[in-house]
């Protein structure tokens, strides 16, 4: 970056430069003591009489060429290129910065290698939330500057270009209210000899995020009967969350019986902790079908809490997807659980 | 699929002789396979993958057996006695379940089809073999949902009678205030014991 030469100007030749310094007043009669001019502000023919009241005849002023741009016009032209699908920002930049907001309430997405490339640009930056969390409408996602007061206009040219081909780089997705279906499986708990913990559990993930509960079947660990079960489920629910039979004793049957009923399997097992035996899977007319082993009973957040608003935001998670997750898939089991604030699923 | 005459020459040896009820459930099982998309009932593909509850506990619930090789030891058929002459094929891969139930019409057709047979019997008899499906049968396609208990598989659960002692499988007990009896312990049975 090299900053543009400083030059000096009287007063009454500078209107339309940019100061290159913050100009304060002190006032002995009101005690106030503060910033007049920023650096950076815009000389206008109105502020010439407060400039020499402030007893200044010549100022520093940025000299800006041609193949140049202030900071604030530069701004605006990165903040339009970032923001894609859902994403809004205040035409004003405040102190060179402009913030992109959650237009709708959804789920976040950052095109993270779009972003890395347009901060090695030069002289612009963004920085955002991490990409796959919910986020509310009005909720500040990303924020973006140009660097120095003045900037090259090729610089602003080509980060807004890399922008605009990546769709915009951040973007919030809306998340779908899908009718869902939960199967719990297990002998232990259609037979009534254990009370089912998984329904109230998933219930509330579900229901938080704007979904609904149609129905809630009970199977025994029989291929059959939870084939059965999937076959119903998928007539009635855009979604279907098993509960049970994910590990790899003999009676854990769900994956069998999803690629029984005719479900593909993008992923049985995950690289994440809590949740290694999970499985993701879909069906031909694309219904997905998650299966959530017992750690979903014993740690508030597994990989569920980073994969269903993933699937409800319309995605369809691929077995990288899934691998993907292995940084940052490391629960730390806090005592007090601040997820989403913390590092957890906190990968690209 | 067997030829006709294959299975009703199979399900006569196995019923012991021949008759129109058997000659209607072998026609009523070979349509309903046909109908949930299953060929080779007896294959490795389709033998797990099959369930026919029989409305019926006559000659033509034998031919269902043969037919479709499902059998009652094997959980894969079911004997639900409305005393209708109704089968329900249900594809268990799909969940497609078709009930076909033998026409009543078809009775008074017969002399149509069997004209040289002059005892009713004898022409019932022929008649159900060449009658088009659409006189001799009518379609539904129905939902079942079967219990997971009665589905083939290993028993889910074993309990003893807390009266009689004997042991229960596949959740056929009944808990009346937190004690756990066998059916005819609670309800009374088909049988009543000396004294």
């Amino acid at each position: 970056m090299c900053e543009p030469d400083q030059i000096t100007v009287p007063v009454q030749e500078a209107v339309g430069l940019v100061l290159s310094h913050d100009i304060t007043e002190v006032n002995a009669r009101t005690h106030y003591k503060g910033s007049a001019f920023r650096r950076g502000h815009v000389i206008s023919e109105e502020d010439i009489p407060k400039l020499l009241d402030l007893g200044k005849e010549n100022l520093y002023v940025l000299e800006m060429t041609e193949d140049q741009m202030h900071e604030d016009d530069a701004v605006l032209m990165l903040a339009k290129a970032l923001a894609g699908e859902n994403a809004q920002f205040m035409p004003e930049p405040r102190e060179g910065r402009i913030n992109i907001i959650a237009g709708v309430t959804g789920l976040l997405k950052v095109d993270v290698e779009a972003l890395m490339r347009f901060n090695l640009v030069g002289e612009v930056m963004c920085a955002s939330r991490h990409t796959n969390t919910i986020v509310q409408a009005g909720d500040i996602v990303a924020g973006t500057r140009a660097i120095p007061l003045v900037v090259e206009r090729e610089l602003v040219r080509q980060a807004v270009a890399g922008a605009e081909a990546a769709g915009g780089i951040i973007s919030v997705r809306p998340l779908k209210a899908a009718r869902t279906a939960i199967i719990i499986t297990g002998n232990e708990v259609y037979t009534g000899r254990i009370d089912d913990a998984f329904e109230p559990i998933i219930r509330e993930k579900v229901e938080t995020l704007g979904s609904s509960i149609v129905s809630v079947t009970k199977c025994p660990d029989n291929l059959l009967a939870i084939r059965q079960a999937l076959l119903e489920a998928r007539e009635a629910a855009d979604l279907i969350v098993m509960t049970g039979g994910m590990s790899v004793d003999p009676d854990d049957l769900t994956p069998l019986a999803a690629r029984e009923a005719g479900a593909d399997i993008s992923a049985y097992g995950s690289a994440v902790l809590p949740g290694a035996m999970f499985m993701v899977s879909y069906f031909e007319d694309g219904t997905p079908v998650l299966g959530v082993p017992a750690c979903g009973i014993h740690h508030p957040r597994t990989i569920f809490d980073l994969i269903l608003p993933r699937v409800l935001a319309g995605e369809k998670i691929s077995g990288a997807d899934i691998a993907r997750l292995g940084h940052g898939g490391l629960c730390l089991d806090c005592p007090e659980c601040d997820f989403p604030v913390c590092p957890f699923g906190k990968s690209s | 699929m067997k030829s006709l005459e294959e299975h009703l020459a199979e399900t006569a040896a196995f019923h012991g002789g021949d008759c129109p009820g058997q000659t209607l459930g072998v026609r009523l099982a070979r349509a309903g396979l046909e109908q949930i998309g299953v060929d080779e009932p007896l294959s490795d593909r389709w033998r797990k993958n099959i369930m026919v509850y029989v409305e019926i506990d006559r000659c033509a619930a034998d031919a269902l057996m043969i037919v479709t090789g499902c059998r009652v030891g094997k959980r894969t058929l079911k004997i639900v006695d409305y005393g209708i002459m109704a089968a329900t094929f249900i594809n268990l891969k799909t969940g497609k379940a078709v009930r076909v139930i033998a026409r009543e019409e078809a009775r008074s057709l017969a002399p149509k089809y069997a004209p040289e047979e002059t005892s009713k019997y004898e022409q019932q008899r022929q008649a159900y073999r060449v009658m088009p499906d659409e006189e001799l049968l009518s379609f539904e396609e129905v939902k079942v949902t079967i219990p997971p208990e009665d589905l083939p598989g290993s028993p889910i659960s074993r309990v003893a009678c807390e009266r009689c002692g004997d042991h229960v499988v596949d959740m056929r007990e009944v808990k009346i205030d937190g004690v756990t009896l066998c059916r005819p312990c609670a309800r009374g049975g088909y049988f009543t014991r000396g004294k």
